[in-house]
């Protein structure tokens, strides 16, 4: 058990007790340390030297050393003799440290600094129409900045009032009801900062609402689009009216359910559960309706277990499954904490797999393993090698019963190669976790490095790279998946700009605030047309597996929103495949989840019915006995492959659909 | 009266035939890291029987499904905690700090690229930690000081390239590491946060005080290389070079590259270990195959002992009269006089990539740390010092690295 196991409440109780013992360090056998001034208080870009002295029992200020340091660097400078520079407001902790002298041992003074927070300058709306129709609502947001421009996180602005409540009324949250025609100026003040605007209230000249939707019956997880259009007495519509979606549920199963269902403004709506939807559209007291019937999605499928390549000395890694140029299928597996082995089987008949060779390198982990698109040349990664020099391999695997090493490739690599892919003849390898270099295989005995991929962020660091259609998607932790053109084969607005595998070109990135990205899969939807990267965590917050994946829409590079996500509440994500609008996830310590991705997505996919089917790999005298820990899933053929660290290579199949659809 | 003298002499037999290994045997506890297994073992090894076990493995480390590298590791002056830097990260590496005895984590910290070696200083309390960067770009590097019982980082101390072997005087006053790639010794002091002096250990060198003139003129060249367009090469030479981290040969070097790039390290400095009571500082020569004593008032190299094949770490006796020192290169282990600078023994390890020393505080004990190779387990041999003799091999995790003695108690 790693150390994350250890009870977070824990930890924090055993650092509130040395934060006590600290603070009385400060006296020591008679003597103590004495600050002036005592009671410090700055402005912005303030300096101020403070002074500590040793004094003992008689007050007598005694010879000796002592070093400053700020436990807020960034908002509170100290140099190692005691001058202060104020940065940033806020109150920050200045330590004085008296270096051990003789008997006198080393003693500490925390000295609490308070930055004064600079007057507040000016209060900032968010786009206020100017013309509200009487009726509508809006939501007003205001923030808040000092005079250095500083945005005041720490302060919310809630005394807001209307010039003329009979015209428009707004409450303590900013939220404006348009009443009656009329213009008023709504106040927004805070410490004495007053912001104002005036908004005229207008004839609100609809009088009707249409509502359609796209379908009225429709499975869970599917996303409906709403279409609503306001209209005047005249039957024009009026197309800056304001329209406010909602809906009322009356779910199949009402016996403690809860959120069945999410919807947009604009315009989007997904059930999770099945029964029937009234969706409403409203412009003032103008309401249209309409009712929609969610059936079950009903995709669920059984599983057939069709073999088990049992490894239980060592934890597998990732996986290759290919069709060889014998025509006879075959896997290749990696090993984790090992003795640097890659196993070869012959998987043609999946219910007998047979290990047929093993290559062993000097590594301690074999993370990954890649298979070219011909079946000829397969890579394997090294990290952890006895003399620190780790790199990748490349395997001859025309004959995957004889498989040979061609060529070794350290140069630069030997932080370790963590993943690696091979595309069109160029092995792009994972380098040390902060860049991937792009290395040419055209003569696989002679390989040679064409070029870096390397962002510029700061701490930036990259865990694992795929190549489809000439673009690289790499994870990059907390900076996201980043696409990078390398050769790009894509059309229309996402077309190749000039990039090459010698000349790698940045397309654009997609983060998200956890910064658990670990691996990546882009798609186009078969079945909606969109554009989709999915985008896996890997997190063990509190050393338990977690994170999800995330589904980011793009409409080209520079236009991406996060859209849904695939969320297993307890188990951790790690690597996923996307084949015909169908996914697959290897979900840790949950096994493998096949889930429908297909049409357009919205909402937490794992609500929505849309898992087919989960299998959870064990075996009773596995590394973790009876206990699943998938690492790599990939449809092959007919079939599913996934590698499980406590059991080995498994190989399974969807039986065929039970029920009938219900729509 | 002849009962008496028999009564007498069966005492002192008894006094001096088995004091020293039964009435005044010890248990001895060290600390080992397991670098490729994610572990650190607590080593017991009974005095009186000299078995020595694992009584009790640790897992440590920040993800369960990478390999994180605990490299180095130490125990507070108070004995009440240990501290262990973890190498990789995301992409930096980590300072945790566990209890003793208990081995509970109590808190961690980020440091930088490739953490690794760490004392905490009597004088100041804090702890130095040098930030190895084994693997990333040929730049200067820092020492990380750590605040060891906030656990924070109060500030970095840029140093050499490749910095390693962070020791600190009895006093606490001053702190050695080399620059394995500058072939240079550096003294901080520890009170005033700043690098005091910096010494070649090069054959012939010249004395330097203050800055490092080899680190200015690697930024020089650095920044020229990546306007002339020659930084690719010049990486790719680099990087050639410091991957040889364990005393390998480094002939293949083409000497071309040389003109343009920092002098070819010569000593591979890996480890500084100052003496307990005198003015000097012992270095391993990883690349020169030598231990080198420099003494610190005069600042300059005053002996090189000649050693077995690339010496890693070592450690002074704690009466300050032998030497023991790891010979990565040959899986063996080197004792050296200090008063004659001659190698007494050399003892054949369990394994062949022999890694880091702890001498027990009695200084009857050398512990080895031992890395194996592939998916071989580690080892700690245990050396006798009287007798010069291994007298126990526990085996552990994979590639045994940063170890530390903790306590030798009466059973």
């Amino acid at each position: 058990m790693k150390f994350f196991r250890i009870p977070g409440f824990f930890a924090v109780m055993l650092m509130a007790l040395f934060t006590t013992a600290i603070v009385a360090q400060d006296e020591e056998n008679g003597l103590k340390i004495v600050t002036d001034p005592e009671v410090i208080s700055l402005d912005v870009g303030q300096e101020l030297q403070l002074k500590a002295m040793l004094v003992n029992a008689e007050g007598e200020v005694q010879p000796d050393t002592m070093i400053y340091f700020s436990r807020a660097r960034r908002a509170l400078s100290v140099t190692r003799s005691g001058l202060m520079k104020a940065l940033e407001p806020g109150s920050y902790t200045v330590i004085v440290y008296k270096t051990a002298q003789g008997d006198n041992p080393v003693m500490r003074k925390n000295v609490t600094v308070t930055v004064n927070y600079p007057k507040l300058d000016r209060i900032v709306f968010n786009d206020v129409p100017n013309k509200l129709y009487a009726g509508t609502s809006f939501q007003l947001e205001s923030r808040v900045y000092d005079v250095l421009d500083f945005k005041r996180e720490d302060l919310e602005v809630s005394d807001y009032k209307s010039s003329n409540t009979k015209v428009l009324n707004i409450n303590q949250f900013g939220r404006i009801n348009a009443k009656s025609t009329g213009k008023a100026t709504i106040t927004a003040t805070i410490e004495g900062v007053t912001k104002t605007q005036e908004i005229e209230v207008v004839k609100n000249p609809v009088t009707s609402v249409e509502i359609s939707i796209d379908q009225d019956v429709a499975r869970t997880g599917d996303v409906l689009t709403i279409q609503a259009i306001a209209k005047d007495n005249k039957g024009n519509m009026v197309s800056d009216a304001p329209i406010v979606y909602s809906f009322t549920a009356r779910p199949d199963d009402s016996r403690g359910e809860a959120a069945p269902a999410q919807i947009e403004q604009n315009g989007k709506f997904v059930a999770n559960k099945s029964g029937l939807y009234t969706i409403m559209a409203r412009n003032s007291g103008t309401i249209a309706e309409t009712t929609v019937k969610i059936n079950p999605r009903n995709v669920q499928r059984e599983v057939e277990i069709l073999g088990n390549a049992k490894v239980t000395d060592v934890p597998t890694s990732d996986l290759w499954v290919w069709e060889g140029v014998d025509g006879r299928d075959y896997a290749a597996t990696g090993t984790h904490v090992g003795r640097g082995e890659a196993f070869f089987w012959d998987v043609t008949d999946p219910e007998n797999m047979i290990a047929i060779d093993t290559i062993t390198v000097d590594a301690r982990v074999v993370n990954d393993v890649k298979v070219s698109e011909d079946g000829k040349i397969a890579v394997i990664s090294r990290e952890g090698a006895s003399d620190r020099k780790n790199g990748l391999v490349i395997l001859d695997v025309t004959d995957p019963s004889n498989v040979e090493i061609l060529s070794r490739f350290d140069d630069g690599l030997t932080g370790g190669v963590h993943n690696v892919f091979i595309y069109e003849n160029h092995i792009y390898a994972i380098n040390n976790g902060r860049r991937y270099d792009i290395i040419n295989i055209e003569d696989p005995k002679n390989p040679y490095r064409v070029s870096q991929f390397e962002l510029d962020t700061p701490g930036h660091a990259v865990h694992d790279v795929w190549i489809e259609d000439g673009i690289a998607y790499s994870s990059n932790w907390s900076d996201g998946v980043v696409a990078v053109d390398v050769g790009s084969k894509l059309g229309g607005d996402m077309e190749s700009i000039g990039g090459s595998p010698e000349n790698p070109k940045m397309l654009g990135s997609f983060t998200y605030p956890s910064g658990w990205n670990h691996a990546a899969f882009p798609f186009k939807s078969k079945s909606s047309d969109h554009f989709y990267i999915a985008a896996g965590d890997e997190a063990f917050p509190g050393g338990i597996p977690a994170g999800w994946i995330h589904f980011f829409k793009l409409n080209n590079w520079e236009e991406a929103e996060e859209v849904a996500r695939y969320e297993v509440p307890e188990a951790g994500t790690h690597n996923i495949w996307i084949k015909d609008d169908v996914m697959y996830v290897a979900y840790y310590q949950g096994g493998l989840r096949i889930v429908d991705v297909s049409g357009e997505l919205m909402g937490n996919l794992y609500d929505q019915g849309r898992e087919i089917a989960k299998f959870k790999p064990a075996v009773n005298d596995g590394i973790g006995p009876n206990q699943p820990m998938s690492w790599g899933p990939q449809p092959y053929k007919d079939m599913i492959f996934v590698s499980d660290m406590n059991s080995g290579l498994w190989a399974i199949k969807l039986k065929p659909v039970q029920g009938t659809a219900s729509n | 009266m002849k009962n008496h003298k028999f009564f007498s002499f069966l005492l002192t037999t008894l006094f001096f035939g088995l004091a020293p290994s039964q009435i005044f045997s010890q248990d001895y506890y060290v600390y080992v890291a397991a670098e490729s297994e994610d572990e650190v073992h607590l080593i017991h090894l009974d005095g009186k029987t000299n078995k020595a076990v694992i009584a009790k493995t640790i897992e440590v480390g920040r993800y369960p499904t990478e390999t994180d590298g605990p490299h180095g590791i130490n125990i507070s002056p108070d004995g009440e905690h240990w501290f262990l830097s973890i190498a990789h990260g995301n992409p930096y590496g980590m300072l945790a700090k566990y209890k003793t005895g208990t081995d509970e984590l109590v808190a961690t910290t980020d440091l930088g690229m490739f953490p690794a070696s760490m004392e905490i200083s009597k004088s100041t309390g804090l702890l130095y930690v040098v930030n190895f960067n084994l693997h990333g770009d040929m730049v200067p590097s820092t020492v990380s000081v750590v605040d060891p019982e906030y656990m924070e980082v109060i500030t970095d101390i840029e140093t050499g390239i490749m910095p390693h072997g962070s020791r600190i005087t009895n006093d606490g006053t001053k702190q050695y590491h080399v620059s394995m790639m500058t072939d240079e010794l550096y003294e901080i002091n520890t009170a005033g946060l700043q690098v005091n002096r910096i010494l070649s250990l090069k054959k012939n060198a010249m004395k330097m005080e203050g800055h490092s003139e080899n680190s200015k003129e690697h930024k020089e060249n650095h920044e020229k290389h990546m306007k002339d367009g020659t930084h690719e090469e010049h990486s790719k030479k680099e990087n050639e070079m410091k991957e040889d981290h364990s005393g390998h040969d480094m002939s293949g070097m083409k000497n071309e590259g040389m003109k343009m790039m920092h002098a070819k390290p010569e000593v591979k400095p890996t480890w500084a270990d100052p003496h307990p009571t005198k003015p000097l500082v012992y270095v391993a020569g990883n690349g020169s195959d030598e231990i080198i004593e420099i003494d610190t008032e005069k600042w300059e190299v005053t002996r090189r002992f000649k050693s077995g094949k690339a010496p890693y770490n070592l450690e002074v006796s704690h009466d300050g009269k032998i030497l023991v020192a790891s010979y990565k290169g040959e899986g063996a282990t080197g004792i050296f006089d200090l008063e004659s600078g001659k190698e007494i023994a050399k003892i054949t390890n369990s394994r062949k990539v022999t890694h880091g020393v702890a001498i027990s505080t009695d200084n009857r004990y050398a512990f080895l740390s031992v890395e194996g190779i592939g998916g071989e387990p580690g080892s700690v041999d245990i050396i006798d010092l009287r007798t010069n003799k291994r007298i126990a091999v526990v085996e552990t995790g994979k590639q045994a690295g940063g170890i530390v003695f903790w306590k030798q108690t009466a059973p």
